[in-house]
């Protein structure tokens, strides 16, 4: 089983709305795949087909070549997830909390105990293990929800924007834990909006909208097959809008944007050579160009390209 | 059916996941539910409730005046006629919000996409439930019972049916109360259904069929009648039409009173018992976290 996780011509429709439209993804083994989209294209649903928490309108999905809608037991058990933010039972410990889901994946007592002080030292819980969770807050709900995910240390691993709702601290906590996973054997699906964090843990990415795939592939593959760059350009006077209008008519150019008096912001299409053309075209028309430099991060390039191209 | 897990990483380590089977997997959601039923203090509440009851029964007849009957029958008889609105709010409490409050809480993604199936939540909560309820109704009975001995000299084997029969309209109680849950969107919502079905609407329906000269049979509270009737003895029997000592004024209804006869009572109460369980694992099974 190379793909563990898997969905064919997945669709699902709420009350006449078609939320997934025959999608088909796949994450390798042992890898970590980044699920992008923009808000409603489809992410959480799949994810909550996977999980079974949805059921499929039509199309399947697999964990671990085990249709998820035909043998949920099976296919869950070897699985770990955090789906949104969920809520824990307020009159219970996370160390009661990680026994009761423990129990149910069919852990004895010594694993159980073990996997505990393992999994709460690596989301820093430790010294809150037998506090009730009721008055935790949403970041140390989310560490728990992290650690009981991994409890099991399950071959697959879904998270639903695990840093979604946190503060700079806690996304900086979660991200760090991301990254010791990443150490670890697992197969990990990871739904975000942050591109950045994206970019830095995941292998590879599967972008959607409208629940529609639009692009999937190893990351690094797809950042260089979009052959996109994001340019900052600031020029020693203020560019008229004549300049703008006619920079923005070039063929290579796309989302020109103003960041500043003196300072805009384009995306240029082709690779060293239409950047070097770019340059030579912003100083035919008389711009005096101080600085000409690639910025923001490729994969958000991406990303923006093939959502605008797909509304 | 034992569900295993086997896959191999690239270090030829391997990991090995094994779900237990359904029945140990209720067992498991019978003791957390049950331990929610202690740490949320429900379970404690109810006790109180029951306490309070039993010193309000036992404590007011002398302080009024009044000398406890001679009768153990006819003594547990008064403890007997408070035990449908014990179960009420038992039913209330203990399965008014117990599925719904997975969705409305959001626990259910934590719990859902475990590898258990729907039935087996549903069979985990409904034992902790039953055994929350029988708890509260054995400490009820069993205090009333040993109040009876103590007081008249002699043992009730009446009683103890009537405790039988109020396990059965509890079970039934508790099943209509998982099923309102099942469908219910707010936790809320669904523990005042469950109590006003049980306090008044089922109460309205019996007294409106009794106007009609229909005997209610079918309404689950009309059987659940019986758990104070068996106690008499002999048991009533059949409709007795009454009117007031004066005669029947002009205008005014001839009331019919009805029985429920105990072998159609024990079935109603356990077809509500199961029809109400079986619809309720019919919605939750197909309940999704869609929100």
């Amino acid at each position: 089983m190379d793909e563990p996780v898997k969905t064919v011509n997945l669709t699902k429709d709420f009350n006449g709305f078609r939320a997934l439209d025959n999608l088909d993804i796949a994450v390798r083994r042992n890898s970590f795949l980044g699920f992008l989209g923009p808000n409603g294209a489809g992410k959480t649903t799949t994810i909550k087909i996977l999980t079974n928490l949805l059921s499929p309108s039509s199309g399947s999905a697999y964990v671990n070549g085990i249709n998820v809608t035909e043998d949920p037991k099976g296919a869950l058990t070897d699985l770990g997830t955090v789906v949104e933010t969920p809520e824990f039972y307020p009159y219970l410990t996370p160390k009661e909390t990680l026994s009761y889901l423990g129990e149910l994946q069919g852990m004895n007592n010594d694993d159980i105990r073990r996997r505990t002080a393992e999994v709460l030292d690596m989301v820093k819980m430790s010294e809150w293990g037998n506090k009730r969770i009721g008055k935790f807050s949403k970041g140390m709900k989310q560490r728990i929800a992290i650690a009981q995910a991994i409890l099991h240390k399950p071959s697959v691993v879904i998270l639903d924007e695990p840093t979604s709702g946190l503060d700079p601290r806690g996304m900086f906590e979660v991200r760090e834990i991301l990254t010791e996973l990443k150490k670890e054997d697992y197969t990990i699906l990871m739904s975000s909006h942050l591109l950045n964090e994206v970019q830095q843990v995941c292998d590879d990415v599967v972008l959607i909208n409208k629940g529609k795939l639009l692009k999937s592939g190893p990351v690094d593959a797809l950042i260089a097959s979009a052959n996109l760059r994001r340019l900052e350009v600031r020029t020693y006077h203020e560019a008229t809008d004549v300049q703008l209008r006619r920079i923005s008519q070039l063929n290579a150019v796309s989302d020109l944007e103003p960041i500043g008096p003196r300072d805009f912001a384009l995306s240029v299409v082709g690779g060293d050579e239409a950047q070097v053309n770019l340059l030579e075209e912003l100083q035919s028309i008389g711009l005096r160009v101080v600085t000409f430099k690639e910025s923001g991060a490729s994969l958000e390039n991406l990303y923006m390209s093939l959502i605008k191209d797909s509304r | 059916m034992i569900h295993i897990s086997e896959t191999v990483n690239p270090t030829g380590k391997k990991s090995v996941n094994v779900a237990p089977s359904d029945v140990s997997q209720i067992g498991i959601v019978v003791k957390y539910d049950f331990l929610k039923y202690l740490r949320s203090r429900r379970l404690v509440g109810m006790l109180a409730i029951v306490t309070l009851v039993l010193l309000l029964i036992t404590a007011l007849p002398p302080l009024l005046g009044n000398s406890y009957a001679d009768d153990a029958n006819e003594f547990i008889n008064t403890y007997a006629s408070f035990a449908s609105i014990l179960i009420i709010i038992g039913a209330t409490l203990f399965a008014g919000d117990a599925i719904v409050s997975e969705f409305q809480n959001r626990t259910g993604y934590l719990l859902f996409p475990k590898p258990v199936r729907r039935w087996v939540i549903l069979a985990g909560k409904f034992l902790a439930s039953m055994g929350a309820m029988f708890l509260v109704l054995l400490l009820y009975y069993g205090v009333a019972l040993l109040l009876g001995l103590a007081i008249t000299g002699s043992f009730s084997v009446l009683g103890v049916e009537s405790l039988l029969l109020a396990m059965l309209y509890a079970t039934a109680a508790l099943s209509v109360g998982f099923l309102i849950s099942s469908v219910m969107k707010g936790t809320t919502g669904a523990q005042i259904l469950t109590f006003a079905l049980f306090l008044f609407i089922f109460t309205i329906i019996t007294g409106v069929f009794t106007l009609s000269d229909v005997e209610p049979w079918f309404v689950v509270t009309y059987s659940g009648g019986t758990i104070n009737y068996i106690t008499q003895d002999p048991y009533p029997t059949g409709a007795a039409s009454g009117v007031g000592p004066g005669g029947l004024a002009p205008g005014a209804v001839e009331m019919t009173s009805y029985y429920p006869d105990i072998g159609v009572a024990i079935a109603v109460m356990a077809a509500y018992a199961l029809v109400s369980l079986v619809l309720a694992y019919y919605f939750f099974s197909r309940r999704e976290m869609s929100a």
